[in-house]
Order: structure tokens, then C-alpha cells, then sequence
């Protein structure tokens, strides 16, 4: 997964550049993790850590958690809730979207029903 | 077409503007003391949780299912206010203006009429944003409103069953309208240039009713808060595009039990708050005219009231305060103003 650990590390350096306190040492602190670990698995040497630590990271570098997961090959522990509560209808209802363009699926939002008063 | 998103009621009309849109969210608020005193505005302490109705349809009464809508949960004797939130239409220069219908079990909260579609201008059952930023209250008298406060339905204290004798809606129903699209390029025609700025714990039982999971919203303590008359025409309004919604005040132990989350913590007490040194609020736009009191609304009954009449202990808590840190705020809120408290 050297992908996740470059782009860590890509963004990391970005932070650094601007406030020293994105160095691995105080980065690894804030998120609760060993700097040399941290260092690691920047380096593609270890896999990514847990949707915990990673869920960190994204906090601490101003990411978005889903598509830093998503990096990481993993899926946020309530997405796969959601789909283990309804299997069938959201796996044909992800993979019917899987070619629709990014517009016309923000336009699959949920009304708020109206009903007789 | 209405949207709930992180508690927020989103109204958007993308057939009449593609970016018309107005949300209106519920905050929570301390009660302020039913008492002979007006006070002034009270802060909001966040935002009530809203789910849809239909995501609990296996567990609600058939009623609610039938109104379809949403539900949030309040504590008997918990207070509230609506915000009102308009979008910036860069190219005009101006926050899209709509009309706001409010009700509380069927009755309007500004002209104490029972619910109708559509709008009236006389007596005026609306408000219009964003001149009108939030709503506290029914109207009882020019420039002075009685503050929403939830009662168990059933218990003769809400609104709707002091006009109508009957306990048989509750909750709150709101409808929205935007401006015609034509009278709105006529009255704010395109500008060129392109600005970017913005206007901008305790649950107190009552032994006969605790297991009602409907709330009204009844009449509590005075406030000053000015409901503005309409600037624009009665016909301005595009009637055919409004969208309307149903909003269900369920009782937050019933809240719990269906949705397994624990409702927000009560507002603190007026007294508490006030003694904290925490800001009260005044709005006011000298270039509007506000509305006159609705008769029925002024005849309304308030919690205290009542309660004496019926022997009862319905607010607890209610020792009058004199509110010390005001804030005042003038029309046209800057970017980012908000009415908080800080708890």
C-alpha cells in the first residue's frame, strides 16, 4: 500500500512546510501512534493502520476520513454497517450507480415526505 | 422540494431559481420566566435533532406516518425557536426572499387562524425572510410574542387546544413559498458588479399525560420580538412551488425509545443563565412596521396561567430574572453573526 504512505506523506510535508508541529514525532503523538511506525508506514514499509488511527490522521491533516479510508483500501466501519443491514438493495443500488456521473448522483437525495395533514 | 440535512430543513425551489433556498432550523433555547414581564430575545443553545418519520414507521403512531414529515424531540416545559436562513443570489445582489407559514397544531402562530394553504395579507399568516431572521412565539400584541413551549398533548395548554378545544394535531407545520421568479428580476434586477458578502435535566412528569409521545407547543413567558409586515405584494408569492412540512414534537423519553438515542440535555434555567452573565438579544429594523396581535392569540392562556387555574405545577423553575449582557442586533445580520449562547 505504498500509495496511502506516499500520499501521507506528501500531505504531511505540505502541513510542515507551514507549521512545525506536522513533524512525524508530533503527528505520530497526536494521533497515538509510535513516530517510527508512523515513519513506516509513510514509507509502504508496515500497512495502513487501523480506520481508528487513520480516522485520526485525516482529523489532524484536515482530510476527508472516507477518501483517505478509501486510499487505504478500507471502508468506514458505519458504511459497512449500513450496507450489512440492507445487503441486497445497497450492493445493487452501488453497483447501478457505479457509472453515473458525479452530478446526476448528487441528485439522488432523499425528500422529506408529505403526507395528508 | 424539502431535504433534511445535520438537522437542517433545506427548502429548495430549483424549478422557480435554481439557487432559491431557505433553511430553517430548530433551536433549543432556556425558557424564559412566564411571568407579567417582556423579555428580551434568549440565545440558542444548538440545534434540535431531526429524523424522518418514515425511518421509524414500525414504531410510530399511524397519525404521524399519515401527516408523513419530521419528528424531533422536546421535554415538557422546553422551550424553542426557528431560525430562518435565505440564500445570496450573487448575480442580484440579494437573499432570495420567501414567505414562512408557521403553526402550531394547525394554528397560526402569527394570525391565531386555523391552517390554510396559501397565504393571506389580511390578516397576514406569514412572515418573509430574510427580513423575519427567527421566530420565538405566537403573536399576542404588536411587537410582542408568547415563546413556543412544549406541552403534553392532551393536557389543555397548548395553543391548539385552548382556540380550538380539541387535542388533535400538535406538533408544528411549516410551509414555505418563494418569490415569483419574474417579480423577483423585476424588483431585484442583476447587478454587475459581484459582491462577496452576505447579509448577513430534569423531565417534568405530569402524572395524567407522560405516556402521550405527542407535544403541542403552548403559550409561556412574553418576549419583544417584532413579526414584520410584508414589503412586497400578497401576489408576489409563487403559491403553486411552495413546499410544506409536518414536523412532529415527539416526547423525548418516546424519542429515545424509538430512535435509541438520548435527546439533548435541557436548556439551563433563565436564572442560571442569566446569573452566568450570558448574552440576551434584540433585533430590530427600524425600516420595517411589524404586525399587529392577533385576537385569539391574545386571548391565549399562558402555562402559568393555567396551571394556577388548574391547581397544577406545570413550570417548574419560573423565578423572574432582569437580563444584564444584551445584545443588540440591527437588521441586515453580518456574515457569520449568530444569536448563541455560550454553555
Amino acid at each position: 500500500m505504498k500509495g496511502f504512505g506516499d500520499y501521507l506523506r506528501k500531505v504531511r510535508e505540505q502541513r510542515r512546510a507551514e507549521d512545525a508541529t506536522f513533524s512525524v514525532r508530533q503527528l505520530a503523538a497526536r494521533v497515538g501512534v509510535e513516530p517510527s511506525y508512523l515513519s513506516k508506514v509513510e514509507r509502504g514499509q508496515q500497512p495502513p493502520p487501523s480506520e481508528k488511527t487513520i480516522a485520526a490522521l485525516a482529523r489532524e491533516l484536515d482530510l476527508d476520513p472516507d477518501v483517505l479510508l478509501a486510499m487505504a483500501g478500507k471502508v468506514s466501519g458505519d458504511l459497512q454497517a449500513i450496507i450489512r443491514n440492507r445487503p441486497k438493495l445497497f450492493a445493487d443500488l452501488i453497483r447501478q450507480l457505479k457509472d453515473m456521473p458525479d452530478h446526476a448522483v448528487l441528485r439522488l437525495v432523499r425528500e422529506v415526505r408529505d403526507g395528508e395533514w | 422540494m424539502i431535504e433534511l440535512a445535520s438537522d437542517v430543513l433545506n427548502f429548495t425551489f430549483p424549478d422557480v431559481h435554481p439557487e432559491a433556498e431557505l433553511q430553517i432550523n430548530f433551536q433549543r433555547t432556556l425558557r424564559i420566566p412566564d411571568d407579567a414581564n417582556d423579555y428580551p430575545l434568549p440565545p440558542g443553545l444548538g440545534t434540535f435533532p431531526i429524523q424522518h418519520i418514515d425511518d421509524h414507521a414500525a414504531n410510530v403512531p399511524s397519525s404521524w406516518l399519515q401527516h408523513g414529515g419530521v419528528m424531533l424531540p422536546m421535554f415538557q416545559s422546553e422551550a424553542m425557536w426557528l431560525d430562518f436562513d435565505s440564500s445570496w443570489i450573487e448575480q442580484n445582489d440579494v437573499a432570495y426572499p420567501f414567505a414562512i407559514k408557521v403553526a402550531a397544531g394547525k394554528q397560526c402562530a402569527i394570525s391565531g387562524e386555523p391552517w390554510n394553504e396559501g397565504v393571506t395579507g389580511k390578516p397576514q399568516n406569514y412572515m418573509v425572510a430574510p427580513e423575519q431572521p427567527w421566530l420565538d412565539g405566537f403573536v399576542v400584541e404588536k411587537g410582542c410574542i408568547r415563546q413556543f413551549v412544549a406541552m403534553p398533548l392532551g393536557s389543555g395548554y397548548s395553543a391548539e387546544e385552548q382556540i380550538t378545544g380539541e387535542a388533535q394535531h400538535g406538533g408544528l407545520q411549516l410551509a414555505v413559498y418563494p418569490m415569483k421568479r419574474d417579480v423577483f428580476e423585476r424588483r431585484f434586477p442583476k447587478v454587475r458588479r459581484m459582491k462577496h458578502i452576505q447579509s448577513q435535566d430534569v423531565c417534568y412528569s405530569m402524572p395524567e399525560c407522560c405516556s402521550a409521545p405527542d407535544m403541542g407547543l403552548a403559550p409561556g413567558g412574553r418576549m419583544k420580538q417584532e413579526i414584520y409586515n410584508d414589503p412586497y405584494d400578497v401576489d408576489d408569492w409563487d403559491i403553486d412551488a411552495g413546499g410544506r412540512c409536518f414536523v412532529h414534537l415527539c416526547n423525548s423519553m418516546t424519542w429515545q425509545s424509538l430512535t435509541g438515542e438520548v435527546p439533548p440535555h435541557p436548556a439551563p434555567t433563565a436564572k442560571v443563565y442569566n446569573s452566568s452573565g450570558l448574552p440576551w438579544f434584540d433585533y430590530y429594523d427600524d425600516a420595517m412596521t411589524a404586525v399587529g396581535g392577533s385576537p385569539s392569540l391574545a386571548k391565549l392562556k399562558s402555562v402559568t396561567q393555567l396551571s394556577a387555574e388548574k391547581r397544577d405545577a406545570a413550570l417548574p423553575e419560573n423565578e423572574s430574572v432582569t437580563p444584564g449582557n444584551l445584545v443588540l442586533c440591527r437588521k441586515g445580520l453580518k456574515q457569520g453573526q449568530v444569536r448563541e449562547g455560550f454553555i
